[in-house]
């Protein structure tokens, strides 16, 4: 079969990838600048193709916990929202990483803090890699730096969750929510059966048929011991998803002098940055962290070896530096350049920066 | 190569279907495309614009702010993005509605009326595909009217195709302005 090529906005373009994806149900609450998923999921209509269930809760708390129940049965089902409605959702998504259970949430996110506004942020980070719910739990982190990745992230991240019955976020900014490029859809895939879900998920809550004993899935647990044990197995999962799952793209690394270490589209604008610095004859690489959770310290600091000087580039005002330090323990110098509340750099603001905080210093 | 563009204007110009039509036409031309918006709460009469980038290899940047050619229609985005027209890069405006015309020597400045013209058609919608037949007059990419025209087709729902001979006939005419 001939792939077609299509032009998509990023939004649509995971609404059109769940579906292809098989996915069972999409849960949501509209809001700016993502409510083109749930819009093209309404147009699409997949309950009369696969029989995706789609549906707009009454709030984010709702959607989320519809989430927390289609999940626990071993469906694959996902939400999408911006970032006010994701910090409704944490209660709810800290319910699903303690209950162990796989599901998607998409994080278009926008200029905070509160309402904030809806143009473009990267202001979620802290929020969505360090915790936002509470308890000591961690979501997998995937931060999309095209529309093509919005496709592609979201069979990686239904697969990871599954892999791990862990949540799944895609931490995608205003900008390529919006944007239009173009990409390949993947082919459609079969939902699963409730007997392949039987198979794959022994946990879920799909009806026991008198064949074995019934499941429980709960977050609650009153006995410290038992609750130490279940974080135990928790922190070991961590553990194994930090030693499989990490995943950067590097651009001309080797040959730098200079890193730039930035996420999401950020990384395309410091890319242009990259060309610009090259004809001054300033010779940058960019270090494009891809999974946010687990974060990719070692090859930040492979990278970073030889190197006169970090810039972290950021939609917030520094958030994932803290990582990049770590990362390099004071080795060289590591500055941070962002703009606030939805404005967005332009490359030549990128270069500007680097100048004026790294080469120039 | 590559071809950096921004179309700007009032809401209800037409400036992102036009902007969007433009990226079809490069995808159906086997260009790498990208289409940006600067969206917000937008509406009729206040202000709209697009970025689209057209290149033979993957694009980095989706956000710019220096183009190759700037399309402004009305005096607003004139004054914001005329200034950011690149080096022997095009400065396209209509010259419907502007008191300050822009005095640039190191770019190439090409006013067109294209609200007489599209009066002169008689169909006031067909506005913005005067105005792309006149960008497409003055890109260095050459994109073929067929593949122009499939882009109308891809990027019009199924309802309006019976509209393409008009915006096919506003398009020449936007042409010839130039």
């Amino acid at each position: 079969m001939t792939e077609e090529v299509r032009l998509m906005k990023g939004n649509e373009a995971i609404a059109h990838a769940a579906i292809r994806y098989g996915c069972d149900g999409y849960f949501g609450y509209p809001i700016t600048p993502q409510s083109e998923v749930l819009e093209t999921l309404e147009e699409e209509m997949p309950w009369e193709t696969t029989g995706m269930t789609v549906l707009q809760a009454e709030s984010e708390l709702a959607a989320i916990n519809m989430v927390y129940g289609g999940a626990a049965t071993g469906k694959a089902v996902m939400t999408s929202s911006s970032s006010p409605g994701i910090s409704l959702m944490c209660e709810g998504i800290s319910y699903i990483a303690g209950a162990s259970l796989p599901a998607l949430i998409l994080n278009v996110m926008r200029g905070g803090p509160g309402l904030g506004t809806i143009q473009p942020s990267q202001a979620d980070y802290f929020q969505c890699c360090k915790g936002g719910g509470h308890g000591d739990y961690r979501m997998i982190v995937l931060a999309p730096g095209s529309v093509q990745e919005m496709v592609d992230f979201v069979g990686l991240g239904f697969d990871l969750a599954f892999k791990y019955t862990n949540p799944v976020m895609i931490l995608a900014d205003g900008i390529v929510g919006q944007m239009m490029e173009k990409v390949v859809l993947p082919e459609q895939r079969p939902r699963r059966t409730e007997e392949e879900i039987r198979l794959q998920c022994p946990w879920a809550c799909n009806g026991r048929k008198g064949l074995r004993k019934h499941n429980v899935v709960t977050s609650l647990e009153l006995e410290p011991s038992v609750m130490e044990e279940v974080n135990n197995r928790l922190q070991a999962r961590y553990r194994e998803i930090e030693e499989n799952e990490i995943r950067y793209e590097e651009i001309g690394t080797d040959d730098a002098d200079y890193l730039i270490v930035a996420f999401g589209t950020i990384a395309r604008i410091s890319d242009k940055a990259r060309e610009l610095a090259a004809e001054q004859g300033i010779k940058v690489g960019i270090l494009r962290p891809i999974t946010l959770w687990p974060f990719p310290y070692e090859a930040i600091e492979k990278a970073a070896k030889g190197k006169k000087g970090i810039l972290v580039v950021e939609l917030n005002a520094g958030q994932m530096i803290e990582d990049v330090r770590l990362a390099v323990h004071d080795s060289l110098p590591v500055e941070h350049f962002g703009r606030l509340g939805g404005i967005i750099p332009s490359p030549d603001e990128v270069v500007r920066a680097l100048k004026e905080k790294i080469v120039n210093k | 190569m590559k071809e950096e563009i921004i179309i700007a204007g009032f809401g209800g110009q037409g400036v992102l279907s036009m902007g969007k039509i433009l990226a079809y036409s490069g995808l159906m031309d086997d260009k790498e495309v990208t289409w940006m918006p600067a969206y917000g709460p937008e509406q009729r009469g206040g202000t709209a614009n697009v970025t689209v980038i057209l290149s033979d290899e993957k694009i980095s940047s989706p956000v710019l702010d220096q183009y190759d050619i700037v399309v402004a229609l009305n005096q607003q985005s004139l004054d914001k993005f005329g200034p950011k027209v690149k080096k022997g890069g095009t400065l396209l405006y209509d010259t419907n509605g502007i008191h300050n015309h822009p005095k640039r020597d190191d770019i190439r400045i090409c006013p067109v009326d294209a609200m007489g013209a599209t009066l002169e058609i008689g169909n006031s919608k067909a506005y913005n595909m005067v105005v792309m037949g006149a960008l497409l007059q003055t890109m260095r990419y050459k994109l073929p009217m067929e593949n122009v025209v499939k882009g109308l087709k891809k990027s019009l729902p199924e309802r309006h195709h019976h509209l393409i001979p008009l915006n096919e006939q506003a398009i020449r005419k936007g042409e010839s302005l130039i």
